[in-house]
């Protein structure tokens, strides 16, 4: 089959837009094309039924932008007419986690509250991909502000399908984006990952998912879940496109007073580098799970799926056949606080942060009579958010009213402290372990079945338990397609870096990328692109 | 299992959250509630020397990292108007809300 | 039954008069402006948005802190949020320090009427943002926003007050010295000075700390002693006729003069502070701190005992030169400029130069009329080149046409006529053309020289020495 131009490559797209080959136009053409095919029902807040065909397909967009995108590619066109460079993402299909900002789109966050919003402004990594040439198609679905790791908890359903398994998970909360890309739907996604939003679903839709480091990438624009864990970063369906797309969203901005003035490298040209003496760890931490009971509390011990396991077994040695050193047994010993930090501290950030949703200003207000503005601000936020949100505004009061578990709230800042210590030792040049990079699988099981694991709030959180230490940490981590699991689903593995060290993950992935580009499973295809064109 | 929010505490937490709830949605969010803290229970058991102090972003900031403050310079925004636009009930210029309840006894 | 005193202490929230808003680059002053236009995505809490600190907010109440001599401008404080719905408030939190404030400690001295100095500590000083504003309707109230997001320094002292009038002297003197530093403009009926009162009463001689009340939004420095006042009056008369004080929240009803008790809201626990984590905490460089220090300028009762010892005024006259900043720097300069008794020069600022400021509306630094032309002007007067009726008028035509005085008094010719030869001819033409009056002195009604006078300077336009005048018509007359 030829190869669509929505399935091609950033890299590859902009390289052929800039050279005239094919215009903005016709690759935003394609991609319309493409979503037609795979989308099916469109995702809406209207009361939903359960339809067996929505199992088959993707829903992955809240809101297709498409005149304003046809705007947007036909300027990149103009410019390249005018011989001016548009920029190095001229004409890329770009699919915006409807989590960001966008000039004149309606900017949801999956949530009824905010379902007609129109924001007045931009956030700054989008308008920094936009000024680069991207082409916003669209805005993608969410976990409810961000609320989940499946999808579920989207006020706009049908939820959305995996691409490889439409009646698994794409995983979340930046599920949207991950099934866009991995369905040819965009080429590149700007997500957000507070627990491992990026890195789950990219792992889970057998894409490309970087989580930068905290204050690498402006937060201005995203609608804050947990604001001392956010951070916005690209997904993409290899680690050049990823490459190229945190190059142009990185970088401080007078609008974040927490993005970190640190230059930029150029991420692209790091990328062929090798791994020739770098030191890659593996921590029995991140292969065996402690959490507690559901039942009775008690910390239980479990294994990562065998064939997570496998697949990072298989990638170090890979890694040590390319010139690096495996460093064995290092001890991350705190890891398993993550989950419990984390409870704690986003509850706390989030409930603050959807104290502004009150029916005043914007969004969702409810029309009917009420007594007074006390019973208004009631019924709206009553309405207006889903049981997810509800549940996580509630643990935020919790564990911040002095009343209660004040004390909480300070204890897991200090826990924090011991995780981020973890990761020092881990990377410390002058230490015992002097790793450039942890490795580990990304999510302890491939894609659950939708509707298998939402509802119970702890078990969905521990999909998070490999990644959310690096947001405690603030350290970046990047996670890449490792093969399929025995139901065919995608695995993925994911690196985690000293702070600021995107570029040297981004040349690990690289290198995993072509030292398995002829392994058998790289020649699958997503189920719901089988059969196509 | 222990009951640690009680109806008395969930319905605090509820009234500080402005949100009303029916029975069945309260039900699944106090059971919610109560199996979260039993996850975070596993903090209690931490033993932390005095030293340790809290983390308030995982990636500290320096001197050269720290991004300066912002200059005192108006930046006049032209989209006042869309953002009056966006709320709900708005008479000359002014965002219009229910009453608030009088505050004087007096 | 036992005498009492009040023991008061009081929050003020000082407008910062800074450019732009605290976390936006919005306009920050919407005086006069329409609603909801000095507004943008930050200031109105639309998702997404970050605050980002202004600097000049920091300088101007680190020059405050260091004015009021804080024990320490703290190196490192943090901002939190105040968790809370009211419409006026965008975000749902109020960003405000909280448990680490800019500064810590501190005082200010109050001269009191009996010569004596009372020592108001303050306790904290911390930054916040200012909330919008509501209008009451019928049946529902009005937001704008074009408040929110204005700095705000609050200013929390010890409860070192005893009488509703030393809490307006506080006032007095904190609105000096902030107009002094020119870090606000301290108008409290634009809101620019606020002043919560915290007020109990205890029998003389106590040292207890009784429960307090709180008395909110009142808006000059007179409700602010009529309220205390009145609450003062309220607590003795609740004591004593056996009831107990409760820690009430009070709202002043200016109209009706009377107090009215506020339903409380929210409770110090609900507020569920916690650190801003949009925010990094404020770093104080100490080697700035010394600059800030250095640079400080003298403060307002310093330069009154100074101006008091340097140029031997009264205490009166150096009260009054040092109430505003500009003025007493206009005093010296003038003095500077004149050669001469400066008490001549505080008379002629306090009469006339005050009247025209006043007049004017502005301040001695706005002035046109420059302490140069002022030092001039009174030398003049004081050579006796020009009258001191013309020295006043010419004050006024100097602020008018920006021309210097000498300029003025060559080009209108309002130099004093002193020239005996040029008088005394005039005086003869007076007396030839005037024989009845002539007759009238000779007869031995000597006060007609006055008459005689008021002819001369007719002729001369009043710039004639009258001094002179006089001699020479004696002179004249008696040998006629
Ligand atoms: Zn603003």
């Amino acid at each position: 089959m030829n190869e669509a131009l929505c399935d091609l490559s950033a890299l590859e797209i902009a390289r052929r837009v800039k050279s005239g080959e094919n215009s903005a136009v016709q690759v935003l053409e394609s991609t319309l094309d493409r979503i037609r095919n795979v989308e099916g029902n469109s995702p809406s807040t209207a009361s939903y039924t359960f339809d067996p065909a929505d199992l088959e397909k993707i829903h992955a967009y809240i809101t297709v932008t498409k005149d304003r995108a046809r705007v947007q590619a036909e300027q990149v066109d103009r410019a390249i007419e005018e011989g001016q460079d548009p920029g190095p993402l001229a004409g890329v299909p770009l699919a915006v986690k409807d989590i960001f900002c966008v000039r004149d789109t309606p900017s949801t966050a999956g949530s009824r509250i905010l379902e007609n919003f129109i924001s007045p402004y931009s956030a700054t990594p989008v308008e920094r991909l936009e000024a680069a040439g991207a082409v916003t198609v669209g805005k993608v679905n969410l976990d409810e502000f961000t609320f989940g790791s499946s999808n579920e908890s989207s006020a706009f359903l049908p939820p959305v399908g995996n691409p490889w398994n439409a009646a698994h998970v794409p995983g979340g909360s930046s599920g949207g984006s991950a099934a866009a890309v991995a369905a040819g739907e965009a080429v590149i996604s700007i997500g957000t990952d507070t627990a491992g939003s990026i890195r789950q679903p990219a792992a889970f839709c057998g894409v490309v998912g970087m989580k930068p480091t905290y204050g690498r990438v402006s937060r201005y624009g995203l609608i804050a879940f947990a604001s001392s864990l956010d951070c916005p970063g690209p997904i993409a369906r290899n680690t050049t496109d990823v490459a190229l797309a945190l190059q142009v969203m990185a970088g401080s901005d007078p609008h974040d007073a927490t993005a970190a003035e640190v230059p930029v490298p150029d991420y692209v040209s790091l990328l062929e580098g090798g791994v020739e003496g770098l030191r890659i760890g593996l921590s029995p931490d991140y292969f065996k799970l402690k959490f507690p009971d559901p039942e009775t509390g008690e910390i239980r011990e479990q294994s990562i799926d065998p064939d997570a396991q496998r697949a990072v077994q298989h990638a170090a040695e890979i890694f040590a056949r390319a010139g690096a050193e495996i460093v064995e047994d290092v001890p991350m010993p705190n890891t398993h606080y993550g989950i419990p930090v984390y409870f704690v501290i986003s509850r706390v950030e989030a409930a603050s942060n959807l104290h502004r949703y009150d029916g005043v200003k914007y969004g969702y207000r409810y029309d009917g009579e009420v007594e007074d503005l006390r019973q208004l601000y009631r019924i709206t936020r009553a309405r207006g958010f889903g049981p997810q949100v509800k549940l996580r505004i509630l643990m935020g009061m919790y564990v911040s009213a002095e009343q209660y578990e004040k004390g909480y709230y300070d204890k897991a800042l200090r826990v924090r402290t011991l995780i981020r210590r973890d990761f020092l030792e881990a990377f410390d040049p002058q230490g015992r372990y002097k790793l450039d990079c942890l490795l580990t699988a990304t999510t302890p099981t491939s894609a659950f079945e939708i509707g298998s694991v939402y509802g119970d709030s702890v078990l969905m959180q521990y999909a998070d338990l490999l990644t959310v230490s690096a947001n405690h940490a603030g350290n970046p981590g990047l996670s890449v397609p490792a093969g399929l699991d025995e139901k065919g689903l995608p695995i993925g593995i994911q690196f985690l870096g000293p702070d600021f060290s995107e570029g040297t993950l981004l040349r690990i992935g690289r290198t995993y990328e072509m030292r398995t580009e002829h392994e058998p499973w790289r020649a699958v295809k997503p189920k719901v692109l089988q059969g196509l064109g | 299992m222990t009951e640690k929010i009680t109806k008395e505490i969930f319905d605090h937490l509820v009234d500080l959250a402005a949100l009303e709830l029916d029975d069945d949605e309260a039900k699944y969010l106090r059971n919610e509630l109560n199996n979260q803290l039993q996850a975070i229970y596993e903090l209690e058991a931490i033993t932390l020397d005095d030293e340790i102090d809290v983390t308030s972003h995982g990636v500290p900031y320096t001197e050269s990292t720290r991004p300066e403050l912002r200059e005192d310079v108006i930046d006049p925004c032209k989209e006042a108007d869309e953002i009056l636009a966006q709320a709900a009930e708005v008479q000359d210029r002014y965002i219009v809300v229910p009453d608030i309840p009088s505050e004087e006894l007096g | 039954m036992p005498e009492f005193e009040s023991v008061i202490g009081l929050e003020t929230h000082i407008q910062l008069n800074t450019q732009t808003k605290i976390f936006c680059g919005c306009k920050a002053d919407s005086w006069e402006d329409l609603p909801n236009t000095n507004i943008c995505p930050v200031c109105t809490g639309l998702p997404g948005v970050l605050p980002t600190l202004n600097n000049a907010v920091v300088t101007k109440a680190v020059l405050l802190a260091l004015a009021v001599q804080v024990d320490s401008v703290q190196p490192k404080s943090y901002f939190a949020r105040k968790n809370y719905f009211y419409p006026d408030l965008p975000k749902g939190y109020q960003i405000s320090q909280y448990d680490e404030p800019l500064a810590l400690g501190g005082f200010i001295d109050l001269p009191l009427p009996d010569g004596s100095v009372r020592r108001v500590t303050i306790e904290k000083l911390h930054l916040e943002e200012d909330a919008g504003k509501t209008v009451r309707q019928v049946g529902e109230r009005w937001i704008d926003f074009n408040r929110c997001g204005v700095p705000l320094l609050e200013m929390v002292t010890g409860p070192d007050l005893r009488t509703a009038d030393e809490a307006a002297q506080y006032l007095i003197r904190l609105r000096q010295l902030l107009r002094w530093l020119g870090i606000s403009d301290a108008d409290m009926e634009r809101g620019q000075l606020r002043c919560d009162a915290n007020v109990s009463i205890r029998p003389v001689g106590s040292d207890d700390l009784n429960t307090k009340t709180e008395i909110k939004n009142v808006n000059s420095i007179e409700n602010v002693r009529s309220a205390i006042e009145a609450e003062i009056k309220r607590q003795i008369r609740e004591v004593q006729s056996g009831g107990r004080i409760e820690a009430w929240t009070l709202d002043w009803d200016e109209d009706k003069s009377t107090l009215h008790k506020m339903r409380s809201k929210e409770s110090e626990a609900d507020y569920r502070y916690f650190r801003e984590p949009d925010l990094l905490p404020v770093l104080i460089d100490q080697d700035w701190l010394e600059q800030m220090r250095d640079a400080l300028p003298e403060l307002p009762l310093e330069r009154k005992e100074r101006f008091i010892e340097t140029y031997a005024l009264p205490e009166y006259d150096s009260e009054i030169l040092t109430e505003e900043r500009t003025l007493s720097e206009y005093f010296e300069r003038t003095v500077q400029a004149f050669i001469g008794d400066p008490k001549v020069v505080s008379n002629w600022m306090m009469n006339d130069l005050l009247r025209l400021i006043r007049e004017r509306g502005t301040t001695a630094g706005k002035l046109i009329i420059q302490p140069e032309h002022l030092a001039e002007l009174i030398a003049m007067v004081e050579a006796k080149t020009i009258t001191a009726s013309t020295g006043k008028e010419l004050l006024d035509k100097v602020e008018h046409s920006g021309l210097t005085p000498e300029a003025i008094v060559k080009a209108e010719g309002l130099g004093q006529v002193s020239d005996e030869g040029k008088l005394r001819s005039l005086a003869v033409e007076i007396i030839e053309t005037n024989p009845d009056q002539v007759a009238t002195y000779t007869g031995g009604k000597t006060t007609i020289l006055g008459w005689f006078v008021g002819q001369m300077m007719k002729e001369t336009r009043g710039k004639a020495n009258a001094q002179l005048v006089q001699k020479i018509f004696r002179e004249l007359l008696e040998k006629s």
